[in-house]
């Protein structure tokens, strides 16, 4: 449309740490600004110096807007949002992305009523319709049923994205600019008043851009079956993750929890076991190459959308599998005369006894 | 007394989203009678402002924009304690998205509860899982908003400490004066209905409004109102082997082994 033209992302960060999700979004709207001959923008709030800034354009932004103020380190809704749509006022980017994260789900919808847009949530993917326009794709009922969204007749078309859909760019070495923007914020910008920022333990997460990912489910049944998992994630290579219920549980830890309120994963092997397959989970491992499922009720809803499915107690599937696969391990070394590798604890796996020689 | 207001929406019953399917011709979505519930997170939003009832004797009203059928979804919230319900109903409101429905509850709040302390919502609908209603509503207000809540603490009844969980992190926020809050399960558990409360429910005002009642600027509801469009659902397509094993664990291994082989996997 007209005056509007550009794919602008917003940079998430948390006190200073930008977010992955916003290179991810960054590398999309590359994507899409070359195909229709346009630039890519990137929003950064916070206390940020231009040199930092500078750094998102090795990730694919043409103009970095910063706005830099100590007040701004720390996310603030009202004064994010003014400060959002006056960048956007100003410049009239064709299309906004925001991170699927609480901080965007909580700016997001605030920016798009404030510019009297469109606004789609948890996209998770992104692409152009033959008409040039937009097209979101939403999952709907926890995923039973996907939609194609979008806002034919304001700007910019926003969406929140979901973490880890699309891949993080390399950083590479491209021209661009930072254009440092005024912040004009005052008391009345800065309540609910922030008394406190406590961050959590920030846990590297194997589980991003694992090659495997061994997911256990309620069916795993204890909190020892669940060794098996990591046993067989170690022995392959790969990451374990977890659907609600076993988090809830407590025997994994919420970082990995893949599906609609969690990760998104693409492997080339994914494997469930205890796993139901039901939407809220399933749209989080749909893209994964292979989709192994391994569950005893020959009904569960999984075995429609996998590739191979073992119908069976996962307490005796997985040692028979984990022995087997040693075998194999062991015949492979014999034949190249190397020695069998020792294997090395999980990132997950603090409990877990190494017993896996 | 302060007021709270509540946010509570019908949704088709979770339980059965099975039910739902698609048009092969139209397109459009059959919800296949299944039954409406009470969207589970809004019970824990009601759940605060039944607190605030119960301890510093807070008034409690639930709006809502729905099908006129759903009051009696709407009398649940009633029998759990809130003291009246209002609810948008209207062919005019009907296709509306986030931006659209939260003007319309904005115009419903500012008529029928233009003092209200606090606007508590669920974090998300299960149905529409946007998280973009209760912000919506705050700008719309001219409020602030917090999303994302795990805990409330409301040691006078007048300031609030509030925290919104960013999974990463937590924000601890202070607040005092009109606000909207967003709330996730974490922050309590919704208290059951009892037969007192049903009875009483009975008895309590719940009045249906339309557009007209409601001073509403008709190019800013129902679709009309609303900037996006759905251009088409389909269902996730499946394009999956399928391929399934059966046998004695040590079989079903060995078997297992060979398929992933064949497809390069090991
Ligand atoms: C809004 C919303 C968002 C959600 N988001 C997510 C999300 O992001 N991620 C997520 O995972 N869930 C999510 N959920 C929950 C989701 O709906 C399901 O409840 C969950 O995915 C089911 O997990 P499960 O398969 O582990 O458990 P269950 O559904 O309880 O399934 C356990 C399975 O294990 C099998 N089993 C039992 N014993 C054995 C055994 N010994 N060997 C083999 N198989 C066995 C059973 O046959 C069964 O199929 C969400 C729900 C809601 C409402
Ligand atoms: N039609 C509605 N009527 C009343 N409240 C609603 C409606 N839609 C959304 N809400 C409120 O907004 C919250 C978030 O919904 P959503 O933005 O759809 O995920 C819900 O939990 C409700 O509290």
């Amino acid at each position: 449309m007209g005056d509007y033209r550009g794919f602008w992302v917003f940079i998430e960060q948390l006190q200073g740490r930008v977010s992955d999700v916003g290179l991810e979004l960054l590398g999309k709207a590359r994507e899409l600004a070359d195909a229709t001959n346009t630039y890519v923008g990137a929003l950064l709030l916070g206390d940020f110096s231009k040199a930092k800034a500078k750094e998102l354009i090795s990730y694919g932004a043409d103009k970095v807007y910063l706005f830099s103020h100590e007040k701004l380190a720390t996310y603030h809704s009202l004064a994010y949002t003014k400060l959002v749509c006056q960048a956007v006022t100003q410049e009239k980017p064709e299309a906004l992305f925001i991170g699927a994260t609480p901080l965007g789900a909580n700016l997001a919808p605030r920016v798009a009523a404030q510019l009297e847009t469109g606004l789609s949530a948890h996209c998770v993917d992104l692409r152009l319709g033959e008409d040039g326009i937009l097209e979101q794709i939403v999952p709907g009922f926890g995923g039973t049923m996907m939609a194609v969204i979008i806002c034919p007749e304001k700007r910019p078309q926003m969406a929140t994205v979901m973490p880890g859909v699309f891949p993080k760019p390399e950083p590479q070495d491209r021209q661009g600019e930072v254009i440092s923007m005024a912040v004009e914020i005052t008391e009345k910008d800065l309540v609910p008043r922030v008394v406190e920022f406590k961050a959590k333990e920030q846990k590297t997460v194997a589980l991003d851009g694992a090659s495997v990912v061994v997911c256990g489910g309620y069916g795993m049944g204890s909190k020892e079956n669940w060794q098996l998992l990591e046993e067989l994630a170690r022995l392959l290579g790969g990451a374990v993750g977890a659907t609600r219920p076993a988090v809830d549980e407590g025997w994994a830890p919420e970082e990995v929890m893949i599906g609609q309120s969690g990760k998104i994963v693409h492997p080339k092997l994914y494997i469930g076991a205890g796993v139901s397959g039901i939407m809220h989970h399933v749209v989080g491992v749909q893209d994964s190459e292979i989709i192994v499922v391994i569950n005893k009720d020959p009904n569960a809803p999984f075995f429609q959308v996998c590739d191979f499915g073992v119908v069976g107690d996962a307490t005796q599937v997985l040692p028979a599998f984990i022995g087997k696969l040693k075998e194999r391990q062991k015949r492979a070394c014999d034949f190249l005369s190397i020695e069998t590798p020792q294997m090395n604890e999980g990132p997950y796996s603090p409990d877990s006894k190494g017993d896996s020689q | 007394m302060p007021e709270a207001v509540v946010c509570v929406k019908p949704i088709p019953d979770p339980k059965h989203w099975d039910r739902l399917s698609l048009d092969p011709k139209t397109g459009v979505l059959r919800r296949g009678g299944i039954p409406t519930v009470i969207n589970p997170l809004d019970k824990h939003a009601l759940e605060i402002a039944l607190q605030l009832k119960d301890n510093f004797g807070w008034e409690v009203t639930v709006v809502s924009m729905a099908p006129p059928e759903t009051t009696q979804t709407l009398r649940e919230a009633l029998a759990m304690g809130a003291d009246r319900a209002f609810l948008a109903s209207d062919r005019l409101l009907g296709g509306a998205d986030t931006l659209a429905t939260a003007y319309t509850l904005a115009g419903l709040i500012k008529k029928k509860a233009p003092n209200f302390q606090m606007i508590l919502c669920g974090n998300m609908s299960l149905d529409g899982s946007t998280s973009q209603v209760a912000p919506q509503i705050a700008h719309f207000l001219g409020v602030p908003h917090i999303t994302h809540v795990s805990k409330i603490e409301a040691k006078d009844g007048i300031t609030f400490k509030v925290t919104m969980d960013l999974k990463l992190a937590q924000l601890i926020l202070e607040h005092q004066g009109p606000v909207v809050l967003a709330v996730t399960k974490e922050v309590n558990l919704p208290r059951l209905v009892n037969i007192m409360g049903i009875l009483a429910a009975e008895k309590k005002p719940l009045e249906v409004l339309s557009a007209a009642d409601l001073d509403l600027d008709l190019s800013k509801i129902g679709q009309n109102g609303s900037p996006t469009r759905v251009r088409n659902l389909f269902m996730p397509e499946i394009k999956r082997r399928r391929e399934i094993i059966k046998g004695e664990p040590d079989e079903v291994a060995e078997e297992l082994i060979n398929r992933l082989h064949q497809v390069g996997m090991l």
